[in-house]
């Protein structure tokens, strides 16, 4: 049997907990055992330790990797900026022996040590790469029914490259997640501006306006070519840009869209089979329309 | 003088760059891969924050940074708005990595406290819980989609919360943070 140890950082089990619940619905499924990384925290996040010191950022990433490595797994996490800080530090470790060296003084004072052998998973590409497209496939109850899906990759899913140990094969093309919501019998069709941010970063927090204008720029280009029902992220930063700040720009009269957004865990949890209830109970753009669809005709 | 007159020029000798240089090295960004910059703008065509209204974002960053020219970074807070996405750092054909410089400068411009004010409630959360965006409420949406009230990290586990307090106060946080490590 497979394990794995689940990586929360912040906004999934704090924000969005459906897509923590999702994913342990789709890994139970998929007959993957979850292993709980007990006293976790943060991955960093960038604007935090990362921006502050190195090694700090190191020791911050190491202490959770560490935790996977006593328990023996690798880990898995469904926050583009976890998977971005974690491979990032895991790299500079593995790059820069000496900073590997401070990191364990740091650790060594609490009696723990990164030895640097785990290996950290994205969601989507766990999927693709360790399950594979067609064991998904046979767990779907519900297929899409042709929904067209418009997918949104996210940007640490994807890049800096170097950092990661995998990855779509061309990372200005990215085809796995397109590959997976069409196993499950959705429609995910290339749009122009499909590898632009979603601006959800610092930018978000620094100048609101500005980024969540990034964002209807990159959504109305999208809606003009593809007419998505539905918008499938790879990652929870960028769910909360498509589903919470939608909701929020739509209240503002922003907007007079309303699409409803799920992340890829949501996704498969729901064609496996999930209560939406829990699954994306915490959606604020209302998505019943597109549980009808799944649900109704199969 | 040869005119007679004294002219307003950059000093360019080494003095002027060194320290600002010495800086963003010991921040973690290399020097010697920031001058092989050859300013071909490949960073400030991908970089989204051209698209949010901030054209040429990284690639002045870069410059300005090889020019040694410090106080322009502690007066404007831009550099904090970068979106980590580091598609510069892809495409950049010198592998220069200019997403890292950013970093290394917010690492400087942090220690002359000239930061935005939510780095440091971040931080503090995430020294104070091990996590630095809490969202109130939290315990009632994990309640509503059937997971328990408290996460399995150091929020829902008091004794690693503490250890992981004790490991950070071994890190250079315990110099830099604008508030108290207890
Ligand atoms: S892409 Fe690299 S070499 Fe080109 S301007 Fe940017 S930092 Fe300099
Ligand atoms: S990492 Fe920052 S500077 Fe680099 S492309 Fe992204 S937003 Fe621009």
């Amino acid at each position: 049997m497979k394990r794995i140890g689940l990586f929360l950082g912040c906004n999934i089990p704090l924000r969005r907990p459906d897509i923590e619940y999702s994913m342990r619905y789709v890994l139970n499924e998929l007959g993957v055992e979850i292993v709980e990384l007990d006293g976790a925290t943060c991955c960093p996040a960038f604007g935090t330790m990362p921006s502050i010191d190195l090694v700090g950022w190191c020791a911050g990433s190491a202490w959770n990797m560490a935790i996977a490595e006593e328990k023996g797994v690798d880990m898995i996490t469904g926050c583009g900026s976890c998977y971005g800080s974690l491979n990032e530090a895991r790299y500079h470790m593995e790059k820069h022996p000496e900073i590997k060296e401070k990191v364990n003084e740091i650790l060594g004072k609490v009696g723990k040590k990164y030895k640097g052998v785990v290996k950290i998973w994205n969601f989507y590409n766990y999927i693709y790469e360790e399950i594979g497209i067609e064991e998904v496939k046979k767990k779907v109850k519900y297929p899409l029914n042709d929904i067209i899906c418009g997918t949104h990759v996210g940007c640490h899913n994807l890049w800096p490259s170097k950092a990661y140990s995998t990855n779509d094969d061309n990372v200005f093309k990215p085809t796995r997640i397109k590959e997976i919501c069409e196993a499950v019998g959705g429609k995910a069709p290339w749009y122009s501006t499909i590898l632009d941010c979603c601006g959800m970063g610092a930018l978000g927090s620094l100048a609101k306006e500005k980024s969540w204008a990034l964002w209807r720029r990159k959504v109305n280009k999208m809606i003009e070519e593809i007419n998505p029902e539905l918008f499938v992220t790879g990652c929870s930063s960028c769910l909360l840009r498509y589903d919470n700040d939608q909701a929020l720009m739509k209240k503002e009269g922003l907007i007079d869209f309303e699409i409803p957004a799920v992340h890829i865990a949501q996704l498969l949890a729901l064609v496996m089979g999930a209560e939406p209830e829990k699954a994306v109970g915490l959606a604020e753009v209302p998505i019943d329309g597109i549980i009808t669809k799944i649900k109704g005709g199969k | 003088m040869e005119f007679g007159r004294e002219t307003n020029v950059i000093k360019l000798d080494e003095e002027f760059f060194k320290e600002f240089e010495t800086e963003l090295q010991e921040a973690g960004m290399s020097i010697n891969d920031l001058r092989s910059c050859i300013q071909c703008g490949k960073c400030a065509g991908t970089c989204p924050m051209a698209l949010a209204g901030l054209e040429f974002f990284i690639k002045k960053i870069v410059h300005a940074a090889t020019l040694g020219l410090k106080e322009i970074f502690l007066d404007d807070s831009s550099v904090w708005g970068c979106q980590s996405c580091n598609r510069c750092v892809e495409i950049c054909p010198m592998e220069i990595k200019p997403y890292e410089l950013i970093q290394a400068i917010r690492r400087v411009s942090f220690r002359e406290y000239a930061m935005p004010s939510n780095t440091i409630d971040g931080l503090q959360n995430y020294y104070k819980l091990g996590h630095a965006v809490v969202v109130k409420g939290y315990e009632n949406r994990r309640k509503k989609v059937g997971l328990p009230e408290l996460p399995p990290t150091t929020l829902g586990n008091k004794e690693m919360r503490k250890k992981f307090q004790e490991m950070l106060k071994n890190t250079v946080l315990a110099e830099v943070a604008p508030f108290p490590l207890d």
